[in-house]
């Protein structure tokens, strides 16, 4: 079974929880105590991962690190349908890869100014706000023309991509870190459609949705 | 004295937390923020503390011998954590009794920053009607939603705020059950910005899990929350229990950062109490008659 | 001058930004607005904190009919902004008064509008056709609304049909504060754009632009996308331009105090307002056998919020008062739906509806008592309705339906011709179970399977007829149900007053002493001495008259009260139930 060494506030490991929920796949977490052990920087850890970053996974034998790459190991293997990591559909798997780099720059940002307020991590905040604010401008943008072409996702697939799942939780945690997202409805009404995703699980800090009207 | 920005002279005398002495480097500077002043501080190894107003000549991460330190502000160790204050505290922190106890695990859970003011932060540790909704399948279920009647009392000679007969549903309420239960709670808040709740052990049906909150006001609006646990359990790993406690704050932090205004409102008619809300109300009166006006919005306007 | 910003309309969305199920996140002035849309169409615009603990609404759900809180679930109507349930207090009914500020909101051209304060309608804008028009993406800036309207003037775009080109002639139609409206011509091509600025706080805006014409759907997405790349651009330079001047101090919304009577920890009862509503009979049609329905609208304004189990009393063109309870749904505040059953003995009270009152008709009721409330803490409801008696039961229905809670409505009648209201029953679909045509004995049997084993955490709600109420109460005591459990609502109280008696109550809170003699009820008496209490049915069944009693021994004679309420003494009926000691003392 996959094991992944976990910590429950950490948005980053929720989003390989987030997706291997939906896909249904059988895990068991190892908790490791980033806060305020600072596990991850402990000797046993950086064996699995040099880098001294959560998330790992380990499935059967094969470890890997980091979110966004890990996503695309676990919608590649485990999705059936193969409609969150389209393998073969080169320009998807383009778009896909674009908007993972992206999510690496929310973290980079949101997460960040996240990790200054709550976990009192010595970073710039006002840079960290302004950048999550720069990328949110992008990405409203982007989902609002979207919506006009009746795309209601990231990628221009008619279904969610992991490119999804990786923006998701550092967007809908970023008031942790002082960054309103009132000014980006459109982000904000495609925070809802993933909340209505069949599978979907919350993490704390993030709230569920109510039911979508019946058709 | 030197100035301060908090011109309340009741939580200026106030003992404050400022750190889990088990997470602070022994002999070496460590910077905080309590009441909008920058503050620097120092462990030695025998638990001797000294906290002081920042100064360019020790920067946080220098090596410092604590006995050195001759400008001192009042400071001691209790429960674990390092206290101090910034006017003229009593010489006795509240007493939490259970803490002398041998069998009991004690840990600093997490400190977690929120953007929320001291009393907010308080008056949801003390509210139970929102289990089923914020900490849904933890600590409430719908459609178990019933707050019952409990009783609140003032304590004159203590001075502290006490709610007991507390009872509320709770999922999966011991490990040995499938099925859930009503669990039963006791709630203290001793200190304007510090609370210590008291919950039926799972392992043994005569005693109390002992959980506190420790208040650390950054500012009006922000707090440091620091989460002392103190609990019946000898299965579990130091990080599994934390990892529970956390969970169960981080869902409870995005409320208290939507909550407005942030500062706790004073006046009976700001906000809409019910009878569950007990508790609270006393809370509030309790804050207005000590003239508590940092972190609120005193009544009288 | 902000005192003037106030009393204007302002756009604070775009009709898009309200899909069903969504609550968005607005602001005006300083002020947060929570703005949903519900499935019925109807637009709500609050105040964004919850009136219990200040949290913002705009984290909560939009169910559709509701808006709950995240934070303790209350529930808050569509329309009335009112809040109509308080888990922590699963058995009462909330004090209707406890209700959200809401404002007004009116949607044109693509744009929600609302205001603090509007004095007079929304203005009418010159050029722009409700139905040819394109509504561009909105720009937030964190700039204020001032500097943007002012740069606003030297906006410059190409028409709808010319974005390729350049050198277009721009004329400024209108510059206001509030708005800026340019005309692009080249050509014979020509647009008109409106650009209303929405002042979100004192050092932020939003630009809302509205063209004239909507482009065909080749051009559609370029043009969306040339005004929005032009706006962003002005964007960066107002924001450079704003970052330079001083940070100006964010507009504090004041908010309104709470009432006098919520501050206060509300005692368990629900007293009413005697103020009557007018009503109009928007529609009368025959729902069953001998029942006709009645939908009621408000004359103007808005109908108060209602709770499921709720009640209505009817002022009836005869002179007569009725009660009739709400069939409604959740959120359906748009109108009161009642069903009256044709009662041959009719006292001139169904027969008048029945006959007299048509379509178009104006009534005047009164706002809704609720001493039927309903819990929604229960594993599971189990609704028993005999004939009429289904019509609060099918206002329960709905509301535990729309939460996805579990019930079931058994529903008795005669015959399929019976059965009420069936488009609502339809809606419900499977866990309405009508029973037909049973004797009084197998009805008996029914009920008693319907009602073995009793199953903890399970709510019984009955109403209908007496005897297949009595009958059912004491089945359900047969089979191990707690009083608590069962609930039930009496048409009307068959039992026959004894008024013979003579005594003296004692007022405790009016420090009053009164006499009530023969003939006369305790309700009566007080009236005659000034002391008002709400009634309705005014025959020991509806629960309003309640009053505690804090010495002396009861004499019931309600159908209102359970055994173990009788049995404390501590509660009476003042409408027809006396006292068998020389003297009452009641909390009056």
């Amino acid at each position: 079974m996959i094991k992944l060494y976990d910590y429950e506030l950490s948005g980053n490991c929720y989003k390989l929880r987030l997706l291997m929920s939906i896909l249904g796949v059988d895990y068991k977490t190892v908790p490791v105590d980033f806060y305020p052990g600072r596990e991850h920087k402990s000797e046993w850890f950086l064996k699995l991962n040099p880098l001294g970053q959560l998330p790992v996974v380990d499935d059967d034998g094969l470890v890997l690190r980091d979110a966004q790459a890990i996503l695309v190991y676990l919608a590649a293997k485990y999705d059936a349908a193969g409609t969150w990591y389209p393998r073969d559909n080169p320009e998807l798997l383009g778009e896909i890869s674009q908007w993972l780099a992206f999510a690496d720059g929310i973290t980079s940002t949101a997460s960040a100014a996240r990790l200054h307020d709550a976990l009192f991590y010595d970073f710039d905040i006002n840079t960290a706000r302004a950048g999550a604010h720069r990328l949110f401008r992008i990405l409203d943008e982007h989902l609002w023309f979207g919506e006009r072409q009746e795309r209601q996702w990231i990628c221009s697939a008619k279904q969610p991509t992991i490119a999804d799942i990786a923006c998701f939780p550092y967007i809908m945690l970023s008031e942790e870190g002082g960054i309103s997202r009132q000014d980006y409805p459109a982000i904000r009404r495609w925070c809802d459609r993933i909340k209505r995703i069949n599978g979907f699980i919350v993490m704390s800090g993030v709230f569920p949705a109510g039911p979508a009207k019946a058709a | 004295m030197a100035k301060t920005r908090c011109l309340d002279p009741v939580v200026l005398n106030l003992w404050h937390p400022l750190g889990a002495l088990v997470e602070l480097p022994v002999d070496t500077v460590v910077d905080t923020v309590l009441l909008e002043e920058r503050l620097s501080l120092a462990v030695g190894l025998g638990r001797e503390v000294a906290v002081w107003r920042s100064c360019p000549d020790f920067v946080a991460g220098d090596k410092i011998d604590v006995a050195s330190v001759s400008k001192s502000l009042p400071a001691k160790v209790a429960f674990g954590y390092l206290w101090a204050s910034l006017g003229s505290p009593p010489d006795e922190l509240f007493p939490i009794p259970e803490y002398e106890e041998t069998d009991r695990r004690r840990l600093n859970a997490a400190t977690f920053g929120v953007n929320v003011s001291a009393p907010r932060a308080i008056e949801n540790f003390l509210d139970m009607g929102h289990f089923p909704y914020v900490h849904t399948d933890i600590l409430g279920v719908e459609p178990h939603t019933e707050v019952k009647e409990y009783d609140v009392d003032i304590s004159v000679e203590r001075d502290e705020i006490l709610a007991t007969r507390c009872r509320f549903f709770q999922p999966l309420a011991s490990s040995a059950s499938e099925t859930g239960a009503e669990v039963e709670y006791i709630f203290r808040v001793p200190h304007p910005y510090c609370s210590v709740l008291y919950k039926s052990s799972p392992v043994n049906d005569a005693r109390y899990d002992v959980i506190a909150v420790f208040m650390q006001p950054l500012s009006q609006e922000s707090v440091r929350a620091h989460m002392m646990l103190c609990i019946l359990d000898e299965d579990n790993e130091d990080k599994v229990i934390k990892r529970f406690q956390q969970t169960i704050f981080g869902q409870d932090k995005p409320i208290l950062e939507n909550q407005f205004p942030k500062r706790l409102p004073l006046d009976p008619r700001a906000e809409t109490p019910i009878r569950a809300d007990k508790s609270a109300i006393a809370y509030r009166r309790w804050l207005s008659q000590k003239d508590v006006r940092y972190g609120v919005i005193p009544a009288s306007y | 001058m902000l005192e003037d910003v106030r009393t204007r309309w302002h756009p604070i969305a775009a009709t898009d930004d309200l899909p069903l199920r969504h609550v968005f996140h607005g602001q005006l002035l300083g002020r947060e607005f929570a703005v949903w849309r519900a499935d019925d169409g109807y637009v709500n615009v609050w105040e964004n904190r919850c009136l219990h603990r200040g949290v913002r609404l705009s984290i909560g759900i939009n169910d559709g009919r509701e808006l709950k809180c995240q934070y303790h679930g209350w529930r808050y109507s569509n329309r009335t902004a009112g809040c109509t349930y308080i888990p922590a207090h699963p058995a009462d009914a909330p004090a209707r008064t406890i209700t959200n500020r809401s404002f007004q909101a009116v949607e044109r051209y693509g744009l929600v509008w609302s205001s603090e304060d509007p004095r007079g309608d929304l203005p009418v804008v010159e050029g722009i056709g409700e139905d040819d028009l394109l509504v561009l993406r909105a720009i937030p800036v964190n700039a204020s609304a001032e500097l943007v309207a002012q740069r606003l003037q030297s906006y410059r775009f190409q028409p709808n049909s010319e974005i390729a080109g350049t050198g277009t002639n721009i004329e400024l139609v209108a510059a206001t504060e509030a708005a800026v409206a340019l005309r692009s011509c080249q050509g014979r091509a020509e647009t008109l754009g409106v650009f209303f600025v929405q002042p979100v706080d004192s050092g932020r805006s939003v630009i809302r632009g509205v063209l004239s014409g909507r482009p065909n759907d080749a051009q559609l997405t370029a043009v969306l996308r040339y005004h929005n790349e032009a706006l962003s651009k002005l964007r960066e330079d107002l924001e450079r331009e704003a970052a330079a001047l001083p940070v100006p101090v964010p507009i504090e919304p004041i908010f309104e105090r709470v009432s006098e009577e919520l501050a206060s920890l509300p005692e368990l009862d629900s007293r009413g307002r005697k103020a009557a509503i007018r009503v109009q009979v928007a529609r009368k049609w025959q729902t069953a056998d001998g029942i006709m329905a009645f939908e009621l609208r408000p004359i103007r304004g808005l109908l108060p919020t209602f709770q499921p189990g709720a009640h209505i009393d009817v002022h009836l063109p005869n002179g007569l008062v009725r009660q009739y309870s709400l069939t409604n749904g959740p959120g359906e505040t748009d109108r009161f739906t009642i069903g009256v059953k044709l009662d041959p003995a009719s006292r001139g009270g169904s027969q008048c509806l029945h006959d007299s009152v048509r379509e178009g008709d104006v009534l005047a009721i009164s706002e809704p008592r609720n001493n039927f409330p309903l819990r929604r803490d229960a594993l599971k409801t189990i609704f028993v309705a005999g004939g009429i008696g289904v019509t609060p039961l099918l206002a329960m229905a709905q509301t535990l339906n729309n939460q996805s809670l579990a019930y079931e409505l058994h529903y008795f009648a005669q015959n399929e011709q019976q059965l009420a209201f069936s488009e609502c029953r339809q809606a419900l679909g499977n866990a309405v179970m009508p029973h037909l045509g049973l004797s009084p004995s197998d009805t008996v049997n029914e009920l008693r399977r319907l009602l073995s084993p009793y199953l903890p955490d399970t709510q019984l709600y009955i109403c209908g007829p007496n005897p297949m109420l009595e009958s059912t109460r004491s089945l359900a005591a047969e089979a191990g149900w707690p009083e608590a459990a069962v609930h039930f609502e009496y048409f009307k109280n068959t039992n026959v007053i004894d008024d013979s008696s003579s005594f003296e109550v004692a007022l405790a809170r009016s420090c009053l002493t009164i006499k009530v003699g023969a003939g006369q009820s305790i309700l009566e008496a007080m009236r005659d001495a000034g002391v008002d209490l709400p009634s309705s049915c005014e025959q020991g069944a509806c629960g309003t008259c309640l009053a505690t009693v804090i010495e002396g021994e009861p004499d019931h004679q309600d159908v209102y009260l359970s055994p173990s309420e009788r049995a404390s003494g501590t509660k009476i009926m003042t409408c027809v139930s006396r006292s068998k000691s020389a003297r009452l003392v009641i909390d009056a």
